[in-house]
């Protein structure tokens, strides 16, 4: 119903879905391809069957997409994130090529709907994306249905411009994508939208991958690490006890800092 | 008289063969006469500042924990415009901000007021100067062959950028420091070889000392929250950062706290230089579409865009290209998307697997 109202709001919008799991990601549905992702053709022409016929195609491609996540994470019975950064990269190749075509472009937007919790060994791949994005003016907008505010995608919101929205009743899951999320982005400023809570800015630290907020930087590659190391894991410099610094050189007189 | 601007701008930058260390550099700008000339439209003084703009955001683009700051020659004296700091704005608004030019250029004042604050900034960062000379000649209260000997043992690594034509000194100094000089031919090669001092350059093993900095990473308030900011010391709404460790509020980052002096950034500040730690493997070209044909089912569409991919017997005229680590093809332009900016194969970071290795 989402994508519908997207596509009735201009004919020249296009949508693209992509679907990312444990194991994989994958397009779903493509709005511009005359013939269905996997090849299927859509041969009916009244306008009533094309519509009940995207909504068959999403839901068939979902259908096979989510069987195939079954089968590959059966053996599997860690916790499972979701591969955000493959999909955003998948979403940022595709827009690259919309943007090669012939004008007028259109506005480039990524949707998030996550429910996962975030993937901490994927940082550096969703920071890639994130500056790829702000580097094209690509808006990247989230909407977290997950249990747990997701860091990364506060991070990509603020950084590009999006909108983040943790949605206090899921139910209603509908009315805030299209109250929020279908707007272009000229009409944006003329709307009460909802407002960022906060972003966390914390990093994870590359030894332990957990979440801090002070930390130690390699003056060489700058790597984050939780605890003083004697070397470098990412690019071999070597530390001693006393090169460890502020950018002051002043001794501090309080202790534990 | 001709007037003269010569803008220095030093930075000093911290790097190693990737060069990913922060920079602190000086942009020395001589201001004097022969800057109002008019042989580069609309003005030297106004294509400079144009280059000049373009330069600073670039520059705080690609060395996003940098310093920058800038001097103005003018009148034989150097002013200092802006301190050394790492917000982009507070330059520009300065430099638009003072467009005149008078008297004539000293690049010894220049010089002298630029290693004085170099020289304060610790050992692991790099100091450069970049000094924009449209004058001829140069006015100097003393011997200027120190001043170049004094910036050597400083390790200050001064470049030149020229509008008029190769002065000896200039090119004198840039050898001696290990710099670059380069003279403008035209405005279109005066913006060209400005942004080339963007990018970090790459770095010498024994001059970058590595020491384990300590930094904070804090985190942003939310758009109603009132406080009292420590740099401006004024009553503040939304936004702003809460240091870690005394918990007292900054405007913006890279910064040190003004109560605590911890060093303040953003993760994605770090995070911007760490596609040149890990590199995205070159892709290969796949050269016999039959023979590969029998290895696996040859897919259709390029995995990143969908695009159609060459065939044995298509119709679709190109390259495919194949990463060596997933396997997935792709097609040239996302090929060159993938490693000029986005720095992320897409096939490799939805395989769960290579993932999994990749993080051990």
């Amino acid at each position: 119903m989402f994508v519908n109202g997207i596509l009735l709001l201009n004919h020249t919008n296009r949508i693209v879905i992509i679907a990312t799991g444990s194991s994989t990601c994958a397009f779903l549905y493509d709005s511009t391809a005359t013939d269905g992702i996997n090849g299927s053709s859509v041969t009916s022409k009244a306008n009533k069957k094309t519509q009940v016929s995207r909504t068959e195609l999403i839901t068939k491609s979902m259908q096979e997409f989510v069987s195939k996540e079954e089968e590959a994470s059966k053996e599997s019975s860690q916790i499972q994130y979701s591969n955000i950064s493959g999909s955003l990269s998948m979403a940022l190749c595709y827009i690259q090529r919309v943007l090669r075509g012939p004008l007028p472009h259109p506005q480039a937007r990524i949707l998030c709907l996550q429910g996962s919790p975030d993937a901490p060994y994927q940082y550096i791949s969703v920071m890639n994306s994130i500056f790829s994005a702000q580097r094209n003016g690509v808006v990247i907008d989230a909407c977290v249905v997950g249990s747990q505010h997701s860091a990364f995608l506060q991070q990509a919101t603020h950084i590009t411009g999006g909108i983040y929205m943790k949605p206090p009743q899921p139910d209603g899951l509908f009315e805030y994508l299209m109250m929020v999320f279908t707007t272009d982005l000229f009409s944006r400023q003329f709307l009460q939208l909802p407002r960022p809570v906060g972003v966390d800015f914390r990093a994870s630290c590359f030894c332990h991958k957990k979440t801090i907020d002070m930390g130690f930087v390699c003056s060489v590659c700058l790597s984050i690490f939780c605890k003083h190391h004697q070397t470098c894991s990412t690019c071999g410099a070597t530390f001693s006890r006393s090169n460890s610094t502020t950018v002051t050189g002043m001794k501090r007189k309080a202790p534990g800092s | 008289m001709s007037r003269e601007c010569c803008a220095l701008m030093w930075r000093s930058n911290s790097a190693s063969t990737v060069s990913v260390c922060p920079p602190w550099r000086g942009l020395v700008f001589s201001a004097a006469s022969s800057a109002a000339e008019m042989d580069l439209r609309p003005s030297r003084m106004g294509i400079v500042v144009d280059c000049v703009e373009a330069f600073v955001r670039e520059f705080f683009d690609q060395n996003p924990l940098s310093h920058l700051g800038v001097i103005l020659l003018k009148d034989g004296i150097a002013h200092q415009l802006t301190d050394l700091s790492g917000s982009p704005e507070t330059h520009i608004r300065a430099l638009r901000s003072n467009m005149e030019s008078t008297g004539d250029a000293s690049i010894q004042n220049g010089l002298d007021l630029a290693r004085g604050y170099l020289t304060q900034i610790p050992s692991y960062g790099h100091r450069e100067v970049l000094l924009v000379y449209s004058a001829l000649s140069t006015i100097d209260p003393g011997d200027v062959m120190e001043t170049v000997q004094e910036c050597k043992k400083a390790n200050i690594r001064c470049s030149v950028v020229g509008l008029s034509a190769e002065i000896y000194i200039c090119k004198l100094l840039c050898e001696q420091t290990g710099g670059m000089y380069s003279v403008a031919t035209n405005e279109g090669h005066l913006k060209e070889l400005i942004m080339e001092h963007a990018p970090p350059p790459a770095a010498q093993a024994e001059m970058s000392v590595a020491s384990l900095v300590r930094m904070g990473f804090p985190q942003r308030g939310a758009e109603d929250a009132v406080a009292l900011c420590a740099c401006h010391r004024e009553v503040k709404m939304g936004g702003g950062y809460t240091c870690p460790r005394c918990k007292a509020r900054v405007c913006e980052l890279p910064t040190q706290c003004h109560i605590c002096g911890l060093t303040l950034v953003s993760s994605p500040h770090l995070a911007r230089s760490y596609h040149h730690l890990f590199p995205v493997s070159p892709f290969e070209e796949v050269e016999n579409l039959a023979s590969a044909n029998g290895r696996q089912s040859l897919s259709k569409s390029c995995y990143g865009c969908l695009q159609e991919l060459p065939t044995p017997g298509g119709k679709v005229k190109g390259v495919r290209l194949e990463c060596p680590r997933c396997r997935q093809h792709f097609c040239f332009d996302c090929d060159n998307y993938i490693h000029e900016s986005l720095h992320n194969c897409p096939g490799c970071e939805s395989n769960s697997v290579i993932l999994s290795q990749l993080s051990q």
